[in-house]
Order: structure tokens, then C-alpha cells, then sequence
């Protein structure tokens, strides 16, 4: 009888460990150059509200990038009633609209610890539960210590909770390691790649912040100075602040050194335009069309228009 | 009380002619053909998840796994020049999981795996084991 009690019991704690350890970390392999040990101490810290960790963590990365916002700011703009918490592609989003580069950070720790290395803290998602019963956090990580094998982060009600580095491993594993950082436009980290610094530039122009825009694809080109979606980005965003000299000059050079490329003639074409000069206007047009491509039905728009406008003064609305 | 209905439709219907018309005047029409940069880098990105899918399916290794499961990779190759850039996209991020990215086998059965499925759904036809319905 005790004995198959015994049995029973064993075959539950054999089921629970399966059930917890069900990952297994892959080893740790950091940069040989990456600091042992990193303590960001100027990312202010908002106590979370109930549910309200998305609004308290993205405030923090925010007013650490220069934007003086509070979580109930946010929290209109974030929390969703139905889901008692936030979604990720919303963090990016608000974000943007504040003027910051943001994107989401490859998966793997060492690329956390990179970024936290440069003095950027990363907003991460945590499972604090299990898969299969999930209990969804948003923290900031602040700091890290490879000796002790420990993370610090804001989270929740507590500034600079530490945990064991493995433990955080495992609950933003659950969380299929969604990071995030939100930089302002002009601090390129050395680690960011072209891709997302580019993705954050372009989601700025989007959303109409060509300002915050132009300092981006500004910084893109100190770096990589041949990249031509940067260029074009700078032309572009000189265009939506009305430096049309500015625009003109981005989309010139990028024509050289890009011969062809439909979209800078396409653009080039809408800046002349706008500058009254049809003529010219028209061939940059023309030569966007006779391109073509993926947009080719912007370049026709383009066209009509200039044609249109060439075909006689506007007139006006009759009533 | 009826007839008041006809004028107030017309009146209303006046309102919201002159209402597009204004706005179709003063949007910034030269800001509507702009091809902004994000749908550049969109278009370059699908490009390069195309490109690294069908590198992948070069590779002589995987295609000698995939030819010895019974499935031709020119097959595979036309299956991916099929898909579209958002499937494509799914198809990349979920090849990134697959535990080792070198592991050819581990690619292979996850290949293997999605083209299964989608031929399942009846979007593909790779697998003459599957039988499709008559559509």
C-alpha cells in the first residue's frame, strides 16, 4: 500500500519535472569584448498599475530616450480592455508616434546583453507562467551581471529586481524572447543592424514624424553611406518638411549612384513638380514608367498628374 | 412631414459633393504618387526571403534528403516561386526555429512537414499520396 503511494507520488514529481524543465537553455556564448557586468542606473522606474505593465515599462524606456511621458499618458493609447494588457506590435507603435526608433531585437540573449552593454535598456515580454498556462509580463531590463549569472530589471512594483540570469532565460523563452528598444534618432547603437535600424526610419515616415525621420536616415548614412533606401528615406523625408532643395539634392545623388531606380525618379519627378519645374518633371516621370516595377502604378499616377498640371493652368471649381 | 425628407437628402448630398471636392483640392496631391521608403524596404526584404528560401533549396545536401523522401526539389522550388510574400515570410520566420540551422535532416522533415500541410489544404500538389478533391 505504502509502496504504491510511494509510486504514485514519484510518477507525479517525474511529470511536474517534465512539465517545468521542458527546455533545456542552449550554453550562454556572450561577445569576448561584451562587459562582465552592466548597470544602467539612469532609466527612471514606473510602478505598474494592475495590468498595467506594458504602459509602466514602455514609459520607462521612453522618458530614458528623452521623452517625458507618465504610464497613465499611455495607458489610452495601449491597454486593451478585453485582453487586460498590451500588444507587442503596439509598444512599436506607440513608440513611433512618439518620435523614437523602435524595433524588436533578435532572439537571443546575447544580443540583450549587447544592447544593455551600449547603454540602451531593453523592454522585453515575459511568460512568468507556463505554456500552457500563461501569465504575460512586460519588464525593462536595466542591467546584468555575467559573474553572478544574474539580470536586473523594472518590473512590476520593484526597481532593479534581480534574478537569476537562467531563471529570465526561461520565462522570455516563453515569450518567444520578444525585446524591443526605443532609441532616439540620433543615438545609432553600434550593434543595430541596417535592416532594423532602417525598418524603425521608415515606420517614423510613415506615421508623419519626418523629423525624427530625417535624423535617422541621417545617422544611417554616417554608417552605411552607400545604402540607398537611407538615401532615398532622406529625400523623402526632406520632401513631407517641404525642403525641396533638400529632396532634390537626396534623390540626385541616389540617381547616380543607382541609375534606374524607378522609385528615386518617381519622387525626383514629384519634387520638380512641386518646385514648378514641369519639363523636368515630366522626364523623371516618364523614365519612372517606362521602369516600372512593383510601383508601377505610382509612376502612372505621377505622370497623369504632371501631364495634367502641363495641359493648362488649373482652373478654378466651378460651382 | 414626408416632403421635408427630399430637400434635406439634397441638401445633404450637396454638402458631402462639395465636401469631397474641397478635400480632394486641398489634399497634397504630390504626397499621394511618393513612394515612401517603407514599401521599398518591404519589397527588397521579400526579395531577399525568396532568395535565401531557394538558396536553401540548392543546397545539394538538402536536396538529395528531400529526393529521398520522394519529393523532387524543382518541385519545392516552383511551390516557393508560388507563394507569396507574406507566406514566404511565415515560411522564413518558422525556418529560423527550426532548432541548428545546419541540421540538413532537421530542414528537410520541417520542409517536408509544410509542404505536406499545404498540400493537405489543397494548395499545393507535390505528394501524389495525397488525394485532392475535384474542384
Amino acid at each position: 500500500m505504502a509502496e504504491s503511494r510511494l509510486a504514485i507520488l514519484r510518477l507525479c514529481l517525474l511529470l511536474l519535472a517534465g512539465l517545468l524543465g521542458g527546455c533545456a537553455l542552449p550554453p550562454l556564448t556572450p561577445a569576448p569584448d561584451l562587459p562582465p557586468r552592466q548597470t544602467l542606473g539612469e532609466v527612471p522606474f514606473f510602478a505598474q498599475q494592475r495590468y498595467q505593465c506594458g504602459p509602466a515599462a514602455l514609459a520607462g524606456v521612453l522618458a530614458w530616450s528623452g521623452v517625458a511621458v507618465t504610464p497613465a499618458e499611455l495607458t489610452p493609447r495601449l491597454y486593451t480592455p478585453a485582453l487586460r494588457g498590451t500588444l507587442q506590435a503596439e509598444l512599436l507603435a506607440a513608440a513611433r508616434r512618439y518620435g523614437r526608433v523602435a524595433y524588436r531585437l533578435p532572439t537571443h540573449t546575447e544580443a540583450l546583453l549587447q544592447n544593455l552593454a551600449e547603454g540602451t535598456p531593453v523592454l522585453v515580454l515575459q511568460n512568468l507562467g507556463l505554456g500552457w498556462l500563461p501569465r504575460w509580463h512586460y519588464a525593462v531590463v536595466v542591467g546584468y551581471d555575467l559573474e553572478a549569472d544574474v539580470i536586473t530589471l523594472h518590473s512590476g512594483l520593484e526597481a532593479n529586481h534581480r534574478t537569476a540570469l537562467d531563471t529570465f532565460r526561461r520565462t522570455w523563452a516563453r515569450a518567444d524572447h520578444w525585446a524591443m528598444v526605443a532609441l532616439p534618432p540620433d543615438l545609432l547603437p553600434a550593434s543595430a543592424t541596417r535592416a532594423d535600424w532602417l525598418a524603425g526610419a521608415a515606420a517614423l515616415e510613415r506615421v508623419g514624424r519626418a523629423g525624427a525621420a530625417r535624423q535617422a536616415y541621417v545617422q544611417a548614412l554616417r554608417r552605411w553611406p552607400d545604402e540607398p533606401l537611407a538615401r532615398l528615406g532622406l529625400g523623402n523625408s526632406a520632401f513631407a518638411l517641404d525642403d525641396l532643395a533638400g529632396a532634390e539634392a537626396a534623390f540626385r545623388r541616389l540617381l547616380q549612384q543607382r541609375p534606374g531606380m524607378a522609385a528615386a525618379h518617381n519622387n525626383l519627378a514629384l519634387v520638380l513638380q512641386a518646385r514648378g519645374r514641369l519639363a523636368e518633371a515630366r522626364a523623371e516621370a516618364e523614365r519612372a514608367v517606362d521602369l516600372g516595377g512593383p510601383h508601377a502604378a505610382a509612376y502612372a499616377d505621377t505622370l497623369a498628374l504632371i501631364l495634367r498640371q502641363q495641359a493648362g493652368p488649373t482652373r478654378p471649381p466651378q460651382p | 412631414m414626408m416632403s421635408r425628407f427630399p430637400r434635406l437628402q439634397r441638401r445633404l448630398s450637396a454638402f458631402l459633393f462639395l465636401n469631397m471636392l474641397l478635400s480632394s483640392l486641398f489634399l497634397p496631391a504630390a504626397q499621394a504618387g511618393m513612394v515612401g521608403t517603407e514599401a521599398l524596404l518591404d519589397t527588397a526584404q521579400a526579395e531577399q526571403q525568396r532568395a535565401h528560401l531557394q538558396g536553401l533549396l540548392q543546397r545539394e545536401d538538402l536536396a538529395s534528403e528531400l529526393r529521398a523522401a520522394g519529393v523532387e526539389p524543382q518541385q519545392v522550388q516552383a511551390r516557393v516561386d508560388a507563394l507569396s510574400d507574406t507566406e514566404v515570410a511565415g515560411l522564413v520566420h518558422r525556418l529560423e526555429q527550426v532548432p541548428a540551422g545546419g541540421d540538413v535532416l532537421a530542414l528537410a522533415v520541417f520542409l517536408f512537414l509544410v509542404l505536406l500541410v499545404t498540400d493537405i489544404a489543397g494548395y499545393t500538389e507535390i505528394f501524389p499520396f495525397v488525394k485532392h478533391r475535384a474542384r
